[in-house]
C-alpha cells in the first residue's frame, strides 16, 4: 500500500491565486470548431433510411456485401463497386438487457439492445439497434427479426427512422 | 477513383457543427513569475545565466537545457538588440484581416541565448533586418505582468 501523501514535489497553486492575479498567467480560449461529416457512404445510408430501406456496398475484391456501407473495402484496401439494398429482416447476434438509460440512470423496466445481422448482407455484417414486441425472456442469439419503421412523416434521416426490431412472425419471409 | 479523389468537405454531406471548449490556463512557472513581475513592477527585462556554459538565457529559464544545473544567477538584460529576422503580418491570430498590417520582429540581443518575439514599432516599408532596437515599455499603470507590458521593440535614436 502505498502511504497517503499530503505534499507533492514541485510549486502547488491555488485557484485563489490565478484569479487574484498573485502569479503571471496566460488564459486563451482556442478557437476549436468543427463540422463532423457522415461521409459519403453514410450519407446515402441516412438518406435510404429515411425512405425505409436499408443500403449496402458490394465489392468485387471479397465478393462481400458491407453493410453499414463503406467506399472504401478494410480487406481489400480498395474502393468498393456499386450500391444494393439488404433486407430489413435479419438475425440476433448478440445483445444486451441493459438497466441503465442512456443517461445511465438505473431504470426498472430493461432496454433490449443488440447487433442485428441482416438478410442480403454478408454474414455478421450488420446494425446495433432496439429490440422491441418482445420480452428480455424472449430474446436469444440466433432469433429472427425483422425491422419496425417509424411512420415516413416523422423520419429524420436518422439511424432511430427504424424505430426497433421485433420477432419475425410465422409465414413472413 | 481513389480513396484521395473523394471529398475533403465535409459541408458536402450531412453533417453536425460543433465547438470544442479547450479553454487553458497556463503560468509562466517559476522563473518566468520572476520575469514578468520584475517587467510589471520594475520595468527590466531580466535573463538568467548558466556559469558553468557560458549562456545566458533570455526569456529566463529556471533549468540551463545544455547542463540541467538550476539557474540562480539573475542579470538585467542588454538595454539593446538588434532585429535578426522581420515579418509583416496582414492576417490576425484568427486570419481575419487586419486593418493596417503589423510588423513583428526576432530581436536577438548580444551575449545572450535566446531572444524576444514583439511587434516592431516602425511602419511596414521600413521594417528590415539589423536595425538596433530597444524595448519600449507600457506606463507602469497599464502593466499586468504579461509579454504586452512592452509595446514592443522601436529603433535606437540616431
Amino acid at each position: 500500500m502505498t502511504a497517503r501523501r499530503t505534499s507533492w514535489p514541485g510549486t502547488e497553486l491555488r485557484a485563489d491565486d490565478l484569479v487574484l492575479g498573485r502569479v503571471t498567467s496566460t488564459k486563451f480560449r482556442p478557437d476549436a470548431r468543427y463540422a463532423w461529416s457522415a461521409g459519403e457512404a453514410m450519407s446515402r445510408f441516412l438518406e435510404e433510411l429515411q425512405r425505409g430501406r436499408l443500403i449496402a456496398r458490394t465489392c468485387k475484391g471479397c465478393d462481400r456485401i458491407l453493410f453499414p456501407p463503406r467506399m472504401f473495402c478494410e480487406l481489400c484496401f480498395r474502393p468498393t463497386d456499386a450500391w444494393t439494398y439488404v433486407l430489413d429482416t435479419g438475425t440476433i447476434e448478440t445483445y444486451s438487457i441493459s438497466y441503465l438509460d442512456t443517461n445511465a440512470k438505473r431504470i426498472s423496466v430493461p432496454i433490449l439492445v443488440g447487433v442485428v445481422s441482416l438478410d442480403g448482407a454478408s454474414p455478421t455484417m450488420g446494425l446495433m439497434h432496439y429490440f422491441g414486441e418482445m420480452t428480455p425472456e424472449d430474446l436469444r442469439i440466433g432469433m429472427r427479426v425483422k425491422a419496425v419503421w417509424r411512420p415516413p412523416e416523422e423520419r429524420r434521416g436518422s439511424v432511430l427512422d427504424l424505430a426497433y426490431f421485433r420477432p419475425l412472425r410465422e409465414g413472413e419471409a | 477513383m481513389t480513396s484521395l479523389d473523394r471529398s475533403t468537405d465535409p459541408r458536402r454531406f450531412p453533417h453536425w457543427e460543433g465547438h470544442m471548449e479547450a479553454d487553458y490556463i497556463y503560468t509562466t512557472g517559476i522563473a518566468g513569475e520572476r520575469f514578468f513581475a520584475t517587467l510589471r513592477d520594475e520595468g527590466r527585462l531580466l535573463a538568467v545565466r548558466c556559469g558553468a556554459c557560458k549562456l545566458t538565457y533570455l526569456p529566463p529559464r529556471l533549468f540551463c537545457e545544455r547542463c540541467f544545473a538550476r539557474l540562480e544567477d539573475w542579470t538585467e538584460a542588454p538595454p539593446a538588440g538588434r532585429v535578426a529576422a522581420v515579418t509583416v503580418a496582414h492576417l490576425d491570430r484568427r486570419g481575419t484581416p487586419l486593418p493596417e498590417p503589423e510588423v513583428w520582429a526576432f530581436v536577438a540581443f548580444p551575449g545572450i541565448h535566446g531572444g524576444l518575439v514583439h511587434r516592431l514599432l516602425v511602419p511596414p516599408a521600413a521594417a528590415r533586418a539589423g536595425v538596433r532596437v530597444r524595448p519600449r515599455l507600457r506606463p507602469k499603470a497599464q502593466r499586468t505582468g504579461a509579454i504586452t507590458d512592452l509595446e514592443g521593440f522601436e529603433p535606437l535614436p540616431g
